[in-house]
């Protein structure tokens, strides 16, 4: 479980281009379901989404994982939860161009020290589930839109995360492979894995599988849906 | 430890795939900085086995060598000094030699005349022993040519070579001619009696300089040199022209920090939004540190590595061709001889030091700083 207790965010606090992000935060996201936030650009979804991911911490408030306060956690710590428990698909999903999709699938593994042929077996098997083990070794910039979003999956896959933190994962894809996208999101959620998304696509925070819809504006949360 | 070395694996494999991705600027860039380190190491090891040959050569030279000095020239010594040389404590013999500079006209070079003091080296009268230097510039090219020599015009003197020096020795030997001493004393006019200087022989070699201080002190317008003496001159002047091509090589080098520091200054756009990622999927800042690292390691030791390796071949398979004329000295008659290879552990530390730190630092600044910023700047 991810609480959030009066959880504000600000950027560039006491300077001229001071942005407020979030303004008191409440919330509470399951562990075992699928949650969208939703709401227009600017509203506070992806700031949310940091916060949530242990990317950044609150400029005031509390966060917490499965009951410990994790917001004020130091950096390396906070590493630490980010390289295991979380797993992480951007908006324009981030792959390092120039590199192969099986390297950029392998990135979050490397600091573990894990054995590298044990690595690179659980990524052609995370590639392979997701249909994508032919393009292994081909440099990410020659892939499609479909097949990045699955790179990005398999890459956020790799440590075994719990949690999916996915940012706008179908902005910019069509209607099929949003809907295997959607697909893939099931069967992780059957995995007994969690999802959290942001996303303004009516086609994600309507779909069958998703168990929670928070809407967002503002920086403030306008309503939760289940 | 498996664990260390396993991350250090991780980290070395991304940074070959990441370095990959622009294979001709990095390639260019190592190659500019392999020139640099070949350019500084063949300077030194071409400087540190010529001493080290010097070394050896001098290791037969003799204890010391005793002048005479009219007006603070030196002149010809007369026989009955050496007499009073050898009648010296702590000296066990002493010899008058007989060697002297003959200008060639017809080659425009010098060349050093010698009577041996060796008698298996002395030449029977009219012959000649002369080093490949001599033979090379007047074209005794086939075996058995005379060497004809002029004093002045009109003068014609022939002598029979009767063998040449090789290349072993021809460091010292290349521009030597000996003859025996009644052909010396008739081609340069010297007198009988008098001599170019005396050497000594001690009997303790650790007594060299009080027995010199001693002499100098009872025979003020002799001049005693010592071996040392010899080897510290040569070394001094090897140090000179090695410092003539380091200080070329330096300038080479500060271009190349420059390059470097601005290549270092500041992450492009693109380096900056990796960075980002790394860090966003779970790479801490020591890792992407160490990562760099990697890079500039990989880079720096990569081009010290090429460049000190052709340096190597440069200098001891190749004659070191490129700075030979500088190195060798300047002279009509160039040295012809295989340096046998000599490496200074101390000094090759210190240019790995000087070429591979100041790179890896470079580069580590800016990546602390980009390393250091939140993660979440990949999500906005």
């Amino acid at each position: 479980m991810i609480s959030l207790n009066s959880v504000t965010k600000t950027y560039n606090e006491g300077r001229p281009n001071e942005v407020q992000a979030l303004r008191g935060i409440d919330l509470t996201i399951a562990r075992d379901a699928v949650t969208v936030l939703k709401g227009p650009s600017g509203s506070g979804k992806t700031t949310l989404l940091s916060l949530v991911g242990c990317m950044a911490r609150p400029t005031s408030g509390r966060v917490s994982l499965n009951g410990d306060v994790v917001s004020g956690l130091p950096e390396r710590f906070l590493t630490e939860l980010r390289r295991t428990t979380f797993g992480f698909v951007f908006q324009r999903f981030n792959l390092i161009r120039g590199l192969s999709v099986l390297d950029n699938v392998m990135l979050p593994a490397a600091p573990l020290g894990q054995s590298h042929a044990a690595v690179r077996a659980r990524a052609m098997e995370r590639l392979e589930a997701l249909g994508l083990v032919h393009r292994a070794l081909m440099p990410v910039e020659h892939l499609s839109g479909g097949e990045t979003q699955r790179a990005a999956i398999a890459r956020a896959l790799i440590n075994d995360a719990p949690i999916l933190i996915a940012d706008e994962p179908t902005a910019n894809l069509d209607t099929e492979l949003t809907l295997r996208f959607l697909e893939i999101v099931a069967a992780l959620r059957a995995e007994g894995r969690a999802v959290v998304m942001t996303s303004h696509d009516p086609r994600i925070w309507g779909a069958e599988g998703v168990d929670t819809v928070i809407e967002m504006r503002d920086g403030q949360i306008a309503g939760e849906y289940a | 430890m498996i664990h260390w070395l396993r991350l250090q694996r991780s980290l070395a494999d991304f940074t070959l795939a990441a370095l990959g991705r622009r294979r001709g600027k990095n390639t260019a860039l190592v190659l500019t900085y392999a020139l640099v380190v070949f350019v500084l190491a063949s300077a030194m090891f071409f400087a540190a086995a010529l001493r080290h040959e010097t070394q050896l050569v001098l290791a037969d030279a003799p204890e010391l060598t005793v002048q005479k000095l009219v007006l603070g020239r030196q002149a010809q010594i007369e026989a009955e000094v050496i007499d009073q040389i050898a009648a010296i404590r702590g000296i066990s013999g002493a010899k008058g030699r007989l060697w002297g500079y003959y200008y060639d006209r017809i080659s425009g070079a010098n060349y050093t005349f010698m009577v041996p003091t060796d008698p298996d080296l002395v030449p029977p009268a009219g012959s000649v022993i002369i080093g490949e230097g001599i033979a090379r510039s007047r074209d005794l090219e086939w075996s058995g040519a005379p060497l004809f020599l002029s004093r002045h015009v009109g003068d014609l003197q022939k002598f029979e070579v009767v063998r040449s020096f090789e290349g072993d020795s021809a460091l010292m030997t290349s521009d030597l001619v000996l003859m025996n001493d009644a052909d010396f004393r008739s081609f340069f006019n010297v007198e009988p009696g008098l001599f170019t200087d005396v050497v000594a022989t001690i009997r303790n070699p650790k007594e060299v300089g009080t027995i010199v201080e001693k002499a100098s002190h009872a025979m003020p317008d002799l001049r005693f040199v010592t071996r040392d003496d010899i080897l510290r001159t040569y070394q001094k002047v090897f140090d000179w022209r090695e410092g003539l091509l380091a200080a070329l090589a330096a300038a080479g080098l500060l271009a190349f920090v420059i390059f470097a520091a601005e290549k270092a200054s500041g992450l492009s756009a693109e380096e900056a939004r990796e960075v980002g990622i790394l860090k966003a999927v779970g790479w801490d800042t020591r890792d992407v540190i160490a990562m760099k690292l990697w890079e500039g390691g990989l880079v720096s030791l990569g081009a010290f590595l090429l460049g000190t390796t052709l340096a190597y071949l440069h200098v001891f398979a190749f004659g070191g061709g490129i700075f030979a004329p500088v190195l060798k000295g300047w002279s009509v008659i160039y040295p012809d001889f295989a340096l046998a290879p000599h490496v200074d552990a101390l000094q090759l530390t210190t240019l790995a030091l000087l070429t591979v730190v100041p790179y890896v630092a470079a580069t580590l600044v800016p990546i602390w700083r980009a390393a250091s910023a939140d993660p979440d700047a990949i999500m906005r």
